[in-house]
C-alpha cells in the first residue's frame, strides 16, 4: 500500500462558453420595435393581460397569443433598489459597475412590471409610485438595453 | 398511494469552503450518515434522487460524478435541479416514488460546492434577450420586492435584523451550521454592509459548502427500521410564471407559497397553523423573506409579521419555533437547503435533533422556495396518516 | 433573431482525499495509482474515492502500470488518437492520450505511459501513452 503524503490538491480550468439562442417570433417582433424606439406588449385574448415581455402564450390561461397592443414608454415606479454588490454580466461574464440602480417600472398599457435600471443621480427621488420615464440609447441594435435607463420625471 | 415516512438523517459539517474533499467525498458523508442513522445497509437503498444545481459548478450530470458517492450505481437515479427548491423538490420525488409502490427505501441526497465555482453569475444566465441584460442576482432581485413588501406591510429594518439574530443565534446550538454568530445583536446586523438598498450583508444566506441526505421508506419498511418514523402527511410543489414582473408585488402576495400552504394544509387538516405546527423549518433566504413566509404561511395575518418576530413567537421558546437550525440564513449549499430543511424536521419528530430539539414536536412543517417564485410545502407528523 | 453570448468562467475543483493522493503520485513519483476495493477485490484506476461496483470506500492505494494494453481507440481530426488503457495492475481503463501516428493501433497493443518534465498534479502530467513495455 503507497501512503503519499496527505496534500489536498485542487484543478483549475477556466470554460470559454458561447451560446446561441433563437428569439421566436414574439421576441423578434419585440426587439426589432425597440430597436425603432417603441414597445409592444402581447395580448391575450382570453383574459385581456398584456404582457412585457411579450410571449408566445399565455402561462395562466395556456393558450397561443398573436394579439399587440402599443406601450407607453412612461410609467409608475413598483419598487427600486440600488444594488452595491458587483455582479458578472451574464450576457458577458465583465463585472458590472456598481452601485446602479434597479426598479420594477409598471409601463402605461402593460399589465406586467419591467425590470430595468434607473438613473440614480438623485437617489432621493426614488419612491414608490414615481413617474418614470425610458431613458433611449441613440444606437440602439434591438435589445433590452436600447434603454439605458428609466429616471423620475419632475 | 402508500405511506411514507423518514426514517434516517445525515449532514456533513457545512463551511465556506470544504477543500479537504471532492464532491463525490462531500456526498458520502451525508450518504453514509442517513443510512447510518436509518439503521440500513448500501444494499437496502432501491434507488437515488440527486439535488444540485449544475451549472453553479459548471460541470454537466453531477450525478454521474457524484453518484457513487450517494450508493447510486447500479441503482435507479434521478436529478432534480430548481434552484432552492432543488432540495425539497428531490424530498418529494422521494417520496412519490416509495409511495408510489415503485420503491421500498428511496435515498434522497443534496449537495452544493459553491467554492468550487459561480452561484451568482449561473443565477444570472436566465432569459438571454431579456433577464441577462437586465436582472441584478439574487441579492438585487430581492430587493426590488422587499421595498414593495416593506411598504405595503409596515415592516422595518429592526424587524429583518431580529429574524437575523434568531437565526444565527439558533445555529449556534447546531453543530453541522456553517455561520457560527451566537453573540450577534441586532445593531450589528444594521450596522453591516449594504448589498442593496435595503438589503445588509447580514441580511443574506452565505453561500456554504454542504450535503444533506434522507432515507424515505414505504409504511411496512418505515416501520421495520425505524421506531419513531416521520410521517409524511402533505407534500405540495407549486411553480410560477416566468418573469420577476409577472409576478404582482412578488413577496406580498406570494401566490405560489400561499397556494402551496393552503393545499399542504387541507390535506393535512391544519386550520390554525400557528397552533396546529410545533415546528417549522422554512427557507428564507434572506431575512425579510421570513417576515413574507410567516404572512404566507398563516403564521399571523397579513401585517403582522413584524410583531411575530418583536414578540419572539417564533423563537425557540415561542409558540412556534421557526429555524431551530439557524436555517438558510445560517447555511446554504444550495441543492442541499431543501434537503436540510426536510432533514431537520424530520430529526425534531423522531427526537433526534440535540441541543437543537423542540420539545413535545408532533407536527412539522417545511418549505422550499426557489428562482422567482417556486414553492414546496410540506407537513411531517409523528403520527402515521 | 438570432442572440449570441459569450463568458467565461474559472472553475476550482478540490480533488479530494484519494484524487488528491492520485495526482501527488504523478507529479511527485511519477507512480500511477489504482485504488483496491477491500470488498470485490477491483483496484480502480485513476485511483477515486469509491467502488464503481460496490459503493465501498476505498483508501488502499496501489501502484499501476506504467506499462498498459491498449483496449479500443479513436482518432479525432485535428485533435489526436485516444485509448482506453487497462494498466498492469488495474482492472479498469484509463481514457488518455495516445502518441505516435494515427492509424496504427489496434486492441492489444501494448503501451508505457510517458510522463510530462514538468508536473503540476493533472491528469496531463502524463502526457499519453506510447507503444512499447516498461
Amino acid at each position: 500500500m503507497i501512503d503519499p503524503t496527505d496534500e489536498p490538491l485542487s484543478v483549475s480550468l477556466d470554460m470559454d462558453l458561447t451560446w446561441r439562442y433563437a428569439a421566436g417570433d414574439a421576441m423578434t417582433r419585440f426587439l426589432e420595435d425597440v430597436g425603432r424606439g417603441r414597445l409592444e406588449a402581447s395580448r391575450c385574448d382570453v383574459c385581456g393581460r398584456r404582457y412585457l415581455p411579450p410571449r408566445p402564450f399565455c402561462g395562466m390561461c395556456r393558450v397561443r397569443i398573436d394579439g399587440w397592443v402599443a406601450v407607453e414608454d412612461t410609467g409608475v415606479l413598483e419598487a427600486w433598489t440600488v444594488v452595491h454588490l458587483p455582479i458578472r454580466d451574464g450576457r458577458t461574464g465583465e463585472m458590472r459597475p456598481s452601485p446602479y440602480g434597479m426598479g420594477l417600472i409598471h409601463l402605461d398599457g402593460a399589465d406586467t412590471s419591467l425590470n430595468h435600471y434607473l438613473d440614480t443621480a438623485e437617489p432621493e427621488r426614488l419612491t414608490i409610485g414615481a413617474r418614470v420615464r425610458a431613458v433611449w440609447r441613440r444606437d440602439r441594435r434591438g435589445a433590452m438595453d436600447d434603454i439605458l435607463h428609466f429616471e423620475v420625471l419632475s | 398511494m402508500r405511506p411514507v415516512a423518514v426514517i434516517g438523517t445525515g449532514q456533513t459539517k457545512h463551511a465556506k469552503a470544504r477543500l479537504d474533499v471532492s464532491q463525490p467525498e462531500l456526498v458520502r458523508e451525508a450518504a453514509s450518515a442517513a443510512l447510518e442513522d436509518a439503521g440500513i445497509r448500501p444494499q437496502d437503498v432501491d434507488a437515488v434522487v440527486i439535488s444540485n444545481m449544475e451549472l453553479f459548478e459548471g460541470r454537466a450530470f453531477p450525478e454521474l460524478w457524484v453518484g457513487e458517492g450517494a450508493f447510486a450505481a447500479g441503482k435507479p437515479c434521478l436529478k432534480v435541479a430548481t434552484g432552492g427548491t432543488s432540495g425539497t423538490s428531490a424530498c418529494i420525488a422521494g417520496f412519490h416514488q416509495a409511495a408510489s409502490g415503485a420503491f421500498d427505501i428511496v435515498l434522497v441526497v443534496g449537495f452544493e460546492k459553491h467554492s468550487e465555482g459561480h452561484t451568482q453569475t449561473g443565477m444570472a444566465l436566465t432569459d438571454p434577450f431579456w433577464d441577462r441584460a437586465v436582472a441584478s442576482g439574487a441579492v438585487g432581485n430581492f430587493a426590488l420586492s422587499i421595498s414593495q413588501y416593506m411598504s405595503a406591510r409596515g415592516v422595518t429594518e429592526q424587524h429583518a435584523a431580529m429574524v437575523a439574530v434568531k437565526a444565527r443565534r439558533n445555529a449556534a446550538n447546531n453543530p453541522h451550521a456553517h455561520l457560527q454568530m451566537p453573540d450577534l445583536t441586532v445593531e450589528q446586523v444594521l450596522e453591516s454592509r449594504m448589498l442593496a438598498h435595503p438589503v445588509r450583508l447580514l441580511d443574506m444566506c452565505p453561500q456554504s459548502d454542504g450535503a444533506a441526505a434522507i432515507v424515505v421508506a414505504s409504511g411496512n419498511a418505515a416501520r421495520r427500521h425505524c421506531r419513531q418514523p416521520a410521517w409524511v402527511h402533505a407534500a405540495v410543489t407549486r411553480h410560477d410564471q416566468p418573469y420577476l414582473g409577472d409576478l404582482d408585488r412578488r413577496l406580498v402576495t406570494m401566490r405560489a407559497l400561499r397556494d402551496a400552504a393552503r393545499a399542504a394544509y387541507s390535506e393535512a387538516a391544519i386550520t390554525r397553523p400557528l397552533a396546529d405546527i410545533d415546528v417549522a423549518e422554512i427557507y428564507e433566504p434572506v431575512t425579510y423573506a421570513e417576515l413574507a413566509w410567516y404572512e404566507a404561511l398563516g403564521f399571523c395575518e397579513d401585517g403582522n409579521a413584524g410583531r411575530l418576530i418583536e414578540e419572539g413567537v417564533t423563537g425557540m421558546d415561542g409558540e412556534l419555533p421557526v429555524n431551530p437550525s439557524g436555517g438558510v440564513l445560517s447555511t446554504n449549499p444550495v441543492g442541499a437547503s431543501g434537503v436540510i430543511r426536510v432533514a431537520e424536521i424530520s430529526a425534531q419528530l423522531m427526537g433526534r435533533a440535540g441541543s437543537r430539539q423542540v420539545p413535545g414536536v408532533r407536527t412539522a412543517l417545511a418549505t422550499g422556495y426557489g428562482v422567482y417564485a417556486w414553492s414546496d410545502v410540506i407537513v411531517m407528523r409523528t403520527e402515521k396518516p | 433573431m438570432i442572440v449570441q453570448g459569450s463568458i467565461r468562467l474559472s472553475f476550482t475543483y478540490a480533488a479530494g482525499r484519494i484524487g488528491s493522493r492520485f495526482l501527488v503520485g504523478l507529479r511527485d513519483s511519477r507512480v500511477i495509482l489504482g485504488a483496491h476495493c477491500s470488498r470485490c477485490a477491483l483496484v480502480v484506476c485513476p485511483a477515486r474515492a469509491f467502488c464503481p461496483v460496490c459503493s465501498t470506500g476505498m483508501d488502499d492505494l496501489r501502484e499501476v502500470g506504467p506499462g498498459g494494453t491498449v483496449e479500443v481507440w479513436s482518432t479525432v481530426p485535428g485533435r489526436g488518437t485516444y485509448g482506453m488503457i487497462r494498466l498492469d495492475g488495474a482492472d479498469t481503463a484509463l481514457v488518455h492520450r495516445l502518441l505516435g501516428d494515427a492509424g496504427l493501433w489496434e486492441p492489444g497493443a501494448r503501451v508505457v505511459a510517458r510522463f510530462a518534465a514538468k508536473r503540476i498534479g493533472s491528469i496531463t502530467d502524463i502526457e499519453g501513452f506510447e507503444r512499447g513495455e516498461p
